[in-house]
């Protein structure tokens, strides 16, 4: 999603949020990851007023007051944390763990293939399709992507050949390299 | 079994949050994925000023499981490259430019140039500069500020003195813009 993607090219605008909306999107996320229960006060407080950063291929992402982005979404889909976010409270989403020989190809923004989820370096967390998941690596202890699945961890399992999650965002693409919005 | 709770969803109780994530100066990854990235040296170098002992770890992980040769045997089964691109380099050298440009008869302004070239934020520049001559500051263009002022004199002093990184030899005199 953000392989291509450049601060100075992609963004098309930076919108004050109303605190209506602002609510709405809070419980939606909350909703949506219900771990993140009472640190969602310190990640995105009642109180800050966030914004909206619009960018081109329908991408928005949330920023806090302090200009940290802390989710993104593609169209109206579900809002995906930032991994810089995920750094901070690692809980909130089902951990999927790739392979070591897997790393290189998730930096480099490819899609994760099921094999790279099925060897022996490799483990889920038993998952339906569509769900978003932080992408773990053998001998590591941080993600080093965000991802949508695009089977259910059982099906993974049992097809074992071709794309398990697609790779939303991953360690130094365009958002990663983002710097904090004013 | 310890694996397995590695990825349980869920705060740890053992944990405090947010954890704090050390990044590396270079590549700006956890450093544990320094490893992976095309300039692994220079990911060293900074481990080594900056984290004397994160630097000795990768030293003693550098042996014969060295995760490379683990991973020369694993890439043979995988198509595509896998190429990682490194971050964009900074365009050309670090430099501000000053110049004067003339406004109405009698009027002149003063353009600044490539402050962003030592990762300064215009924004807080232009104000700072509107603060310090009293006058009209504005962030203009991508890596431009115009003072609204013939204060080109004054910035040799007023720059260093602001941002030391910068030295009064950093700043190139551009003179007069013609109209
Ligand atoms: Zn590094």
């Amino acid at each position: 999603m953000f392989k291509k993607f450049d601060e100075k090219e992609s963004i098309s605008g930076v919108l004050q949020l109303k605190s209506s909306v602002q609510k709405s999107i809070r419980s939606k996320i909350l909703e949506s990851y219900p771990f993140l229960d009472t640190y969602l006060e310190v990640v995105l407080p009642k109180k800050d007023a966030f914004k909206i950063v619009k960018c081109h291929d329908h991408i928005e992402i949330i920023v806090n007051s302090a200009g940290e982005q802390q989710f993104f979404r593609h169209r109206e889909g579900q809002w995906m944390p930032t991994l810089r976010l995920l750094h901070k409270y690692p809980f909130f989403l089902p951990m999927q763990q790739v392979d070591k020989g897997a790393i290189r190809f998730v930096l480099s923004g490819a899609n994760i293939m099921c094999p790279g989820l099925t060897s022996p370096g490799a483990q889920m967390t038993e998952v339906p399709k569509d769900t978003i998941v932080a992408i773990m690596a053998e001998g590591k202890d941080h993600a080093l992507a965000i991802g949508k699945t695009t089977l259910s961890t059982e099906d993974i399992a049992k097809v074992n050949k071709g794309i398990g999650v697609e790779n939303c965002h991953y360690l130094n693409d365009g958002l990663w390299q983002m710097k904090p919005i004013k | 079994m310890a694996q397995e709770n590695k990825l349980k969803t869920g705060p740890r109780e053992s944990v405090n949050y947010p954890v704090q994530v050390v990044y590396c100066g270079n590549c700006t990854m956890p450093i544990e994925y320094c490893e992976y990235y095309p300039e692994y040296e220079k990911c060293k170098q900074w481990l080594e000023k900056n984290l004397p002992r994160e630097f000795e770890k990768v030293k003693i992980g550098d042996g014969s499981d060295s995760p490379a040769g683990d991973e020369e045997k694993k890439r043979q089964k995988r198509g595509g490259k896998g190429i990682i691109k490194t971050k964009k380099k900074e365009e050309g050298p670090k430099q501000v430019c000053v110049s004067r440009a003339p406004r109405g008869k009698k009027k002149s302004v003063t353009v600044v140039t490539g402050l962003s070239t030592f990762e300064i934020d215009l924004k807080v520049a232009a104000k700072f500069f509107g603060q310090r001559f009293a006058c009209g500051s504005s962030v203009t263009g991508e890596d431009e500020i115009v003072i609204q002022g013939d204060v080109k004199d004054d910035l040799f002093d007023v720059i260093p003195e602001k941002w030391p990184e910068i030295d009064e030899d950093l700043i190139e005199d551009l003179g007069d813009q013609k109209r």
